[in-house]
């Protein structure tokens, strides 16, 4: 199968090339990049929390609403921690 | 896409010894359908607000004009996630050693980038290979 990259690369080859079925505008993707290539400019990056960073501990709800505390999931082996920005 | 990506991987990161979840500001109410419908075997967290996104360092705020062009799509995040000022945490992967110290960090404010899971199962044999000397 091809890696999770390639098929990010596909859709976002598919989107930009204006055809159906997203049909997205040319205006629309300039502003995207611009919106990119300005966060980026703004060194956000840099900012945040890096390797040998100690990272804060959280407890936050999960699907079910049950509480999930970090330390205790830590306590038995190491974590992998993805952010989403949600499916919006 | 994305979710589906850990999904692949978290038989053999759990055989590793280790776990996965995700954090996202979106509300349970629509966490708990994600979840349901892509039949997941990880959490995933509802970070209300960003708290931890901000520990993290990770916070932006969309431009008004970006903001505008959602809107104009449909997007709706102050309803997906209580928003209403249109904040997000950058896309970020980061792998916290038992001790809490973050032995990977992916981070990067083009979202369309995002760390290949095979990448991530590289990172944790090495990290179980150094707990084991």
């Amino acid at each position: 199968m091809a890696s999770l990259q390639e098929r990010l690369d596909e859709f976002k080859k598919s989107f930009e090339s204006g055809a159906p079925p997203y049909k997205a505008p040319h205006e629309v993707i300039e502003t995207m990049h611009r919106a990119t290539a300005e966060l980026k400019a703004t060194g956000i990056e840099g900012r945040a929390l890096k390797v040998e960073d100690r990272a804060p501990n959280f407890t936050l709800f999960n699907q079910d609403h049950v509480q999930v505390d970090s330390t205790d999931l830590l306590r038995q082996g190491p974590l992998v921690v993805s952010f989403f920005r949600g499916h919006w | 896409m994305e979710l589906e990506a850990p999904q692949q991987i978290h038989s053999e990161v759990r055989a590793l010894g280790a776990r996965i979840v995700v954090i996202t500001p979106e509300l349970e109410r629509y966490t708990r359908a994600l979840h349901k419908k892509l039949n997941l075997s990880f959490d995933i967290l509802t970070d209300l607000h960003l708290k931890v996104a901000e520990q993290f360092r990770l916070v932006f705020t969309l431009p008004d004009y970006l903001r505008d062009l959602y809107k104009s799509f449909g997007s709706t995040l102050d309803r997906f996630n209580d928003e209403p000022e249109y904040r997000l945490p950058m896309p970020a992967r980061y792998i916290i050693d038992k001790a809490g110290t973050i032995r990977a960090a992916n981070v990067n404010a083009d979202y369309t980038i995002r760390p290949e899971p095979s990448e991530t199962l590289r990172q944790l044999r090495t990290l179980s290979a150094a707990a084991a000397d």
